[in-house]
């Protein structure tokens, strides 16, 4: 544990600066929205900012991506194919905790599996990371409820937390503990796990005031949605309002989902593109010949909820998929995000 | 499969088609060859698993792999019916493709040796099958009835009939085949798949069966089966979805709680039962 002094804290961002590609996140000047955005200079970061509206997912998985590129001459009957990784180091400065739990997330499940994502992983290879624990709740949060918050747990290189007008740096690998030897940050007494816990249990206290907009109490919800006793009614509902513009999957910190196509060039040569994708679109199931298994609305609409929610999708990410940060809520336009749906289906259960 | 782990499996290896076959309409049977010596040497399959075909210019698609494991030429049996197929079908002897795998967890060899071994095929069904037959037919001593019932629209629409013939050689092979639509100087059985059931006097006990073909086939095929007492997790089958990596990771052949590329695509019908969606 060490110790910064809040005007000093962005020199961390500084001192990264030097060896990666950066990333925070940055406010809009015009329109006010912050989103997670590559900075040339650290001051462009604001620890303070609200939540960004889009997760730092994209910068582990763009939503749209070559991982590689092939030319084939037919005449001379000759194929080259290359591998086309992303190779930069990157840092993630003042992520929150429910976006790094959303990372976590990806990181089971892209590198945890049978078989290893190696465009993912390439990715993730070189990352620093910073989390900034949230000491007060904005309006659409609910990680209290999904175990991601308001303060890192893992996952992290260094962590921190604003006490006072100081910020508390607590180092969760060698590699972020080099980084704060290095800058010569002093060291922080005992009592500060005491302080921290204060500001965390305060945070804690304070969503019932201030996080308002949702709240998911998930436990029963996953019984349910894993054992498959949710009556049809509620899924065609929910479906029924689903306007699949895929946005709640685009604005997750969890989802995953991709496609791949190949995109031919000019010169002849062609790209394949991993692409986001989304299992409320209709065609995402869709086979050659047109047959689709998952035609109705509902069909598809209850498979994100189930990826979220259901305890057998839960094992590849040792964790319920959602993080409760809110955002799908606060893109629905069909009023459909994941809070509202474990209502639906809590309504249910009790009558 | 553990060996896959390290391989980069983002990467196809290049194949050469060195003979292409016409089968039925818009079928056609592909030769490959791999252009680097070591991976056509350690290429190796399972009955029942899949390959990621790359027609350049045009895309990838998850093709299920004909061939058995042993002695056995790698091909690829595929209709012409989307972008990457057609593009496949377009191409000549000599073309480069490309290949990743192959995935999937295959039929479960072993577990059926010693048993009665049932193929029930609707039209193009019988590609994947194909690679289980004739691996059982070289192994033919360690197993009791090989009985392929083998179901098309036309006489023009059957599968591998040479291949059939070929293996009506081979003593203790029994193929019956059908028709739903006779054209003249059929003079075989007429009707569907299914009705083969009772006329090849199929075996319950100590049996195991393979069906495989569209999804209307399948539902009726089950039945039949059922009801001669055959049970759900005795009947096997392997199903298709749309994939775009084959890995697990893309998520686009969800199905029920389970990935049909890692998880499948070989499932009983009881693992079928529980998926909770539509085949």
């Amino acid at each position: 544990m060490y110790l910064i002094e809040k005007s000093n804290v962005m020199k961390l961002a500084e001192e990264l600066a030097k060896s990666y590609e950066l990333y925070g996140p940055v406010t809009d000047k015009e329109t006010g929205q912050v989103f997670f955005s590559r900075v040339d200079n650290a001051s462009e970061i604001s620890l303070s900012a609200e939540l960004p509206a889009l997760p730092p997912k994209s910068v582990v998985f763009p939503q749209i991506e070559r991982i590689m590129k092939y030319k084939y001459d037919r005449d001379a009957k000759k194929a080259e194919i290359e591998a086309d990784y992303d190779k930069s180091s990157k840092a993630i400065f003042g992520m929150r905790p429910c976006d790094l739990t959303g990372l976590i997330v990806l990181d089971r499940f892209f590198l945890g599996q049978e078989f290893v994502d190696e465009v993912y992983r390439e990715h993730r290879k070189r990352m620093f990371i910073v989390s900034n624990t949230c000491v007060v709740p904005f309006k659409q949060c609910f990680c209290v409820c999904t175990d991601s918050g308001p303060a890192a747990d893992e996952g992290y290189d260094l962590n921190l937390t604003e006490i006072g007008d100081m910020y508390l740096v607590e180092a969760g690998s060698e590699k972020g503990k080099a980084l704060a030897e290095k800058l010569g940050l002093k060291a922080a007494g005992d009592e500060y796990v005491a302080l921290k816990k204060e500001v965390v249990d305060k945070s804690i206290s304070l969503f019932e005031k201030v996080a308002t907009d949702n709240k998911a109490w998930i436990s029963r919800v996953m019984n349910r949605v894993t054992t498959g006793f949710i009556k049809e009614e509620v899924w065609e509902y929910i479906g029924k309002q689903c306007f699949e513009c895929g946005a709640c999957t685009f604005v997750c910190p969890t989802c995953s989902c991709f496609n791949v196509e190949d995109h031919n060039r000019f010169d002849g040569s062609t790209d394949r593109l991993r692409t986001w994708d989304s299992c409320s679109f209709e065609g995402y199931t869709k086979m050659a010949g047109d047959h689709n298994p998952r035609h109705p609305v509902e069909d598809r609409r209850n498979k994100r909820f189930f990826c979220k929610l259901s305890y057998s999708q839960s094992k590849k990410y040792l964790r319920p998929g959602c993080v409760g940060c809110g955002r799908c809520q606060w893109v629905c336009p069909g009023d459909i995000g994941l809070p509202n749906v474990v209502t639906y289906i809590r309504r249910e259960i009790t009558e | 499969m553990s060996e896959m782990d390290n391989k980069i499996i983002t990467i196809p290896e290049i194949a050469t088609i060195e003979e292409i076959k016409d089968e039925i309409q818009d079928v056609k049977t592909f030769y490959l060859k791999f252009d680097n010596p070591e991976v056509d040497k350690n290429f190796k399959i399972k009955s029942g698993q899949f390959v990621m075909l790359t027609i350049f210019g045009a895309g990838e698609s998850a093709i299920s792999l004909p061939p058995s494991p042993e002695d056995d030429r790698f091909h690829l049996s595929v209709r012409k019916v989307g972008k990457v197929t057609d593009a496949l079908h377009a191409l000549q002897v000599g073309d480069k493709v490309g290949i990743r795998g192959p995935f999937g967890n295959g039929f479960p060899f072993e577990e059926i040796k010693g048993k009665n071994l049932i193929y029930v095929a609707g039209g193009i069904g019988l590609i994947p099958l194909r690679s289980s037959i004739v691996h059982a037919l070289q192994h033919r001593d360690e197993f009791g009835r090989i009985i392929v019932l083998l179901g098309a629209r036309t006489p023009d629409d059957l599968m591998y009939q040479y291949n059939i013939e070929e293996w009506l050689k081979i003593p203790g092979f029994e193929c019956y085949v059908t028709v739903d639509q006779p054209t003249e100087g059929w003079t075989g059985h007429t009707g569907f798949v299914n009705s083969l059931i009772e006329k090849a006097n199929v075996p319950v006990e100590n049996t195991v069966a393979f069906v495989c073909g569209p999804p209307v086939m399948f539902n009726s095929v089950i039945g039949d089966l059922m009801k001669r007492g055959m049970k759900d997790d005795c009947i096997i089958s392997t199903l298709e979805r749309h994939m775009k990596c084959g890995i697990g990771k893309c998520q686009h052949c969800a199905i029920g709680r389970t990935l049909v590329c890692t998880d499948g695509p070989v499932y009983t019908y009881k693992q079928i039962k529980t998926l909770g969606e539509e085949i």
